[in-house]
């Protein structure tokens, strides 16, 4: 019939006098603590001497002496229950799914100096509504008036676009491949016992002009030539000649610009220039001999992905190769093609383009609140220019259907082939595509390696890097 | 020279005397006038050099007087690093000697501990009078993270006593600390993203930041536990949970998936680091979920609270003991490690009786057994204690052949080491044993003991011995080179010397080595340089960074971490930040990179990992054994980090010590002074008075301490009641100042 005084630590306070009834037991002496603390006694956890203070124990065998200090650990919060729905983890996740997380497609596996069709295949990928055309050819095949092989090929390149947006890891393109070499056995040449290196620009031409065979015949895909709208340019010439004074007027369809370099050629827009200004010689009826005619072309309709090709090979004779110039020849992101258009066009591009221009004002203008606001919209971007592009480019392309959707022959930057090396039957070829997100991949085979903006624009030549040989262009649009 | 020359005479002529039994009396009466000539003439490197060919070192006491017997007992402190075998402690106790005769107490303590004697501890004690001296004892026993008990011989005195235990149980620790980060303007508490700095890299960053990925997110948890440690707070795990709707603590809990929530939940311990109050009342919302993980990690997150500081009432023990024998592997281990994190070195009866019962018991897993051999190392650290080998011993002998080559199962023989760590030849028996093992664990268990029980002591012949072994060429996948390349680390890091040599040669076994030799060489450097980084260490490590070889490349990436470790360092800084974007898509790598940038602005630069103090004259065992406990686990990366025993990381709290200089006027209140901080300078031998520090600042105290950085005071006013500035120092008025204004 004793009681002890004790006192209590708990948290950083001392309770110095807390008196202990020890005829009765501890649970009380927790309830005594109740009243001081407010933790409840089964939550109170008392330190004695070789371990926890039961609410049974004996005080006596315990030990506690007069005066002791006392700990005492617990608390009133709320116990910390586990949400219903964990998080869900990238790691949890199928390895289809983690395509999304790592933020670009898969790579290709070189088959053997097979970059040069990795890269194009790569660029091609980048083209959402190519694959969404692809994706609605029938297996069957249209029948009609395309072969087998193209249609294999087709069919091949559908397959293959799927496989990339379903992995992570790289791709072996191998029924592609062989597909490819069916359809042209050029790419099938053999030099000691192994495949050849060969020129993506060809490549290139080739499977676009296969896919826009089969694509236009198909019956369900619902524009009638699919390619050419999206790839095919028309030229509007003016064919003049200076002797006679003849002048005749023709039209033409393409599948890209061609930059020529020369000496004085320094920029991408000069190339294209002169590419549209040509001398021939043909028959004059006029003059009943042949004339020289000058040729002044100018685009009349543009696609919606504009495809410049830098004229940089060229046949040496003497190596019996094709020879490579390596001149620089800068690139801009952003290109305007407007006073290369005829002036039919140019009209038709004069109220898009107003209505650009007073869109991206109105932005710039948006842009001081959004930014006091926090949204992250342009956090990434760092240019203001890119911005406006970026955020426009996917989102708007959903948001505008419904609406007309004009072109104004402002073009973004969306794809580079470049090439590494002296020929065309040499070094390497790799592809830079900007990927959804606004990142830009340089797909190196089965290796992609995410890059910089600013970088891209460097692979314009002068040295023995990788320059660009194919450049492909999304156009800017504007909903009316 | 000549000099040199007068002493290698005396030691031929010496030595033949002995061999024709001639009697040695004519020659020692020469000593002993050469020897007084000497010590009156500033010249007693010489005559220590003397007396030691002639082994009477004893003569030397009766020699210094109070104007020499500094520089003599520097040199023998100096000159025992490079002694052998047993005439290393006689030259040291000859210094001991010394000091206890010109009262220069707290040197004499540096040597007591030094040895490791507990006798000559007491006796300091028992001839010191000064209460505000004993204070001081007490501050640098704490340092060195010893246990150890003042009884009334010591003190007689009740509340003195009690007071002066307080200072051994380090409870004042966090407190300093955090008048340091107040001083030092870094209580803010800083997120992951913070030390990730991703805005500095450029279009690499995370593209699809939607998704959570569980190993990143148990990254972040270690990065914020390791910047954050000991501040109290943080911002994930104890932003207050009015905030649910935000990232509450809940929240950032269960972010973490299965095990992942162990390290989460014990992080919180790390954050609260020493706080034992604040710490224990957070934790305690964690013992009452159902998930088990979590309790596992509240069990882990007292024991790191408690790590490093004792309380009277034993909450750790208290709290842990009734969950060691659960059913749950998980939860067992959470409190068996725990339990050894906070008795590191407690040398404790109760714990022994708890865990051995584990190591016999048929049941138990095999992960709980090799957590409860490295527990019950660490808590034994460097007793040799019989009864605990044996049940290791038994353990290791019961596991099957296939448990046997299990990478946790390595962890056995490492608990073995612990327990002889620094204790050299006492480990002779247990290596006899451990012979009989099975040849699968054999060589590895034997690499292991021997690396530990040479560790800190510079024994060049052991440093060989390992390199023979790195030499040979294995057929049969056996592990122990990975014991024996981190053994030269353990050995050699004793000294400068020995160190820069040990770097050399880690180089030439990266060149020739196996791959097995190639990926634990960068955790022997780390262990070398731990938050030191050497240039040319740091290159190397870099390099390593990006090796072909995964494991290497991890092993790298860890240690630039730990050679960092606490230090901000920019360079490193900027390196990882590099690594991680060129290693974005390999998430093991890049976990990696997380966990070294965590280390690096580890207690955002308060704190460090190194287990030398003292002028690099003393070293911790407990932070030494927590050290190569890690290393050890680092082994194999893949299995025990990246697996789910990612907690090991935890053993890093054993070697974590604030860096700092803080001196506290006699009431033991922080009381700030000017001092001078800046390189030390080696002033072995060195005539007149020369100068200790070179290229110093003066700042005022609280300061931090550099690897390598010296401090002295700036000011006259005071006198500092440990010649060695680092840690606490009390300060006492000098009573010869005069102010001269």
């Amino acid at each position: 019939m004793s009681t002890l005084t004790v006192s209590v630590k708990w948290q950083k306070k001392v309770f110095p006098a807390v008196e202990i009834d020890t005829a009765q037991s501890p649970y009380v002496f927790k309830c005594q603590l109740y009243d001081l603390t407010g933790v409840p006694p089964e939550r109170q956890k008392i330190m004695v001497k070789g371990g926890l203070l039961k609410d049974d124990a004996d005080w006596p065998k315990v030990g506690v002496k007069e005066g002791q200090r006392l700990m005492m650990m617990g608390t009133a919060d709320e116990i910390i229950k586990a949400p219903e729905k964990g998080p869900l983890f990238a790691e949890d996740m199928p390895e289809e799914a983690q395509v999304v997380n790592v933020g670009h497609s898969a790579g290709l596996f070189n088959l053997g100096n097979t970059c040069y069709m990795n890269s194009t295949v790569q660029c091609l990928h980048s083209v959402p509504e190519l694959k969404s055309a692809l994706t609605n050819y029938p297996p069957s095949g249209a029948g009609n008036n395309v072969d087998q092989s193209s249609h294999q090929l087709t069919v091949a390149t559908r397959d293959l676009f799927i496989e990339l947006d379903k992995n992570a890891k790289p791709v072996a393109p191998m029924q592609f491949w062989m597909v490819l070499r069916k359809k042209y056995p050029q790419f099938g040449q053999l030099n000691n016992g192994a495949f050849m290196q060969q020129d993506a620009e060809e490549c290139w031409t080739q499977l676009l002009y296969t896919l826009s065979l089969s694509l236009k015949s198909s019956s369900s895909s619902e524009e009638p030539d699919t390619v050419k709208a999206l790839f095919g340019i028309e030229f509007v010439s003016r064919v003049h000649c200076t002797e006679s004074g003849e002048e005749s007027t023709e039209r033409e369809s393409v599948y890209s610009l061609k930059c020529h370099i020369s000496q004085e050629v320094n920029h991408l827009h000069e190339g294209l220039k002169r590419g549209l200004k040509s001398e021939l010689e043909k028959a004059s009826p006029a003059l009943g001999r042949s004339a020289i005619y000058v040729k002044d072309s100018r685009i009349n309709d543009l696609p919606r992905y504009l495809t410049v090709q830098f004229v940089r090979f060229f046949w040496k004779r003497e190596s019996n190769q094709k020879a490579k110039i390596l001149r620089k020849v800068d690139y801009p992101l952003v290109l305007d093609v407007f006073d290369l258009c005829s002036d039919d066009l140019r009209k038709r591009l004069e109220t898009p383009r107003q209505i650009l221009r007073d869109e991206e004002g109105r932005k710039l203008g948006l842009k001081v609140d959004q930014k006091s606001s926090g949204s992250d919209t342009d956090v990434k971007m760092t240019d203001n220019e890119e911005s406006a592009n970026g955020n426009g480019g996917t989102s708007k392309d959903s948001s505008l259907e419904g609406k007309e959707v004009h072109l104004t022959g402002i073009y973004d930057l969306v794809a580079v082939l470049t090439h590494k090396g002296r020929s065309a039957d040499s070094g390497h070829y790799v592809a830079w595509a900007k990927q959804e997100n606004g990142k830009w991949i340089q797909f190196d085979d089965d290796n992609p390696i995410p890059q910089r903006e600013e970088d891209i624009t460097r692979l314009s030549g002068g040295g023995d890097w990788h320059m660009a040989y194919i450049c492909m262009y999304k156009a800017r649009l504007v909903a009316m | 020279m000549v000099k040199v020359g007068q002493a290698i005479a005396f030691a031929q002529e010496y030595a033949k005397r002995q061999s024709e039994d001639a009697p040695f009396d004519e020659l020692m009466e020469l000593v002993q006038q050469i020897v007084a000539f000497h010590m009156q003439h500033n010249a007693e490197p010489e005559a220590v050099d003397l007396l030691m060919e002639v082994e009477d070192l004893d003569l030397l006491v009766e020699h210094t007087d109070k104007t020499n017997f500094k520089r003599t007992c520097l040199y023998l402190n100096s000159s025992a690093k490079y002694l052998p075998g047993p005439d290393d402690t006689l030259v040291l106790d000859i210094a001991y000697m010394i000091y206890m005769k010109f009262e220069e107490f707290p040197r004499a303590l540096q040597i007591a501990l030094y040895l490791d004697n507990m006798q000559y501890v007491k006796q300091i004690f028992m001839t010191c009078h000064d209460l505000l001296q004993k204070k001081q004892f007490c501050y640098i026993l704490a340092r060195h993270g010893i246990t150890f008990e003042l009884d009334e011989e010591m003190c007689a005195d009740d509340e003195e006593r009690e007071g002066l235990q307080e200072i051994i149980n380090n409870s004042k620790l966090s407190e300093g600390y955090l008048t340091l980060a107040r001083d030092i303007e870094v209580m803010e508490p800083k997120s992951p993203e913070d030390i990730y700095k991703a805005h500095l890299l450029d279009g690499r960053a995370s593209a699809g930041a939607s998704m959570d990925s569980a190993r990143q997110n148990l990254a972040a948890t270690f990065v914020n536990a390791f910047v954050n440690a000991g501040f109290g707070q943080d911002k994930l795990m104890t932003v207050p949970s009015e905030a649910s709707s935000g990232s509450s603590s809940t929240n950032w809990l269960y972010k973490n998936k299965e095990h992942g929530k162990t390290s989460a939940a014990a992080s919180l311990g790390m954050i609260l680091l020493w706080d034992v109050d604040s710490g224990l009342a957070q934790i305690d919302k964690y013992f009452h979920s159902t998930d088990t993980p979590v309790i596992a990690g509240a069990l882990l997150g007292v024991g790191i609270v408690n790590c490093g500081v004792k309380n009277d009432c034993d909450p750790a023990l208290a709290l842990l003991a009734e969950y060691v024998d659960r059913e749950d592997p998980a939860t067992r281990i959470g409190a068996i490690m725990g339990l050894g994190l906070a008795y590191a070195g407690a040398q404790s009866e109760q714990i022994r009786s708890k865990l051995i019962p584990i190591l016999n018991d048929a049941k138990a897993s095999l992960d709980v057994i090799a957590f409860t051999a490295i527990s019950l190392g660490l808590v034994y650290v460097g007793s040799c204690n019989e009864d605990i080998a044996q049940a290791i011993i038994f353990a290791l002998m019961d596991r099957s052949e296939s448990e046997l080559g299990e990478p946790l199962t390595r962890l056995l023989p490492l608990g073995l080491g612990l327990l002889y760590l620094g204790k050299q030849e006492s480990v002779e028996a247990t290596a006899e044993v451990s012979k009989t093992f099975n040849e699968k664990i054999r060589k590895h268990c034997d690499m292991t003991l021997l690396s530990c029980a040479y560790a800190g002591t510079g024994n060049v012949l052991k440093v060989q011995h390992f390199l023979g072994q790195c030499a040979q060429h294995l057929e049969k996948g056996e592990t122990f080179q990975g014991p024996a390349v981190l053994g030269i680390a353990m050995v050699a890091m004793a000294e400068e010397l020995g160190l820069e040599m040990a770097i050399r040669s880690l180089e030439h076994l990266l060149q020739y080595g196996e791959q097995n030799i190639r990926k634990a060489v960068p955790l022997a450097l780390g262990l070398l340089c731990i938050s030191n980084p050497k240039v040319n260490v740091m290159d190397t490590l870099s390099r390593l960074s990006h090796d072909s070889d995964t494991e290497v490349a991890m092993a790298a990436i860890v240690s630039l971490g730990l050679i960092g470790a606490g230090t901000n360092n920019a360079r490193i800084a900027g390196m990882l930040r590099n690594l991680s974007s060129y290693y974005y898509k390999e998430p093991s790598l890049l976990f990696c990179v997380r966990i070294a940038q965590g280390l690096v602005h580890l207690g955002k630069g308060l704190l460090t990992l190194s287990p030398y103090h003292s002028e690099r004259f003393l070293l911790s065992p407990t932070a030494l054994a927590g050290l190569v406990t890690l290393l050890h686990a680092c082994l194999d990366m893949k299995a025990v980090i990246l697996g789910k025993y990612h907690y090991i990381l935890y053993f890093l709290v054993l070697a974590m010590q604030p860096r700092m200089l803080m001196t506290v006027d006699e009431n033991l209140k922080a009381l700030p002074v000017p001092v001078r901080v800046g390189q030390a300078v080696d002033v072995v031998g060195q005539a007149g008075r020369p100068k200790t520090i070179t290229g110093f600042q003066t700042h005022t105290t609280p300061v931090l301490l550099s690897a390598g950085d010296r401090a002295e005071l700036a000011t006259e006013k005071y006198i500092p009641l440990s010649p060695i500035l680092e840690g606490f120092v009390i300060l006492k008025e000098n009573p010869e100042y005069r102010d001269d204004q």
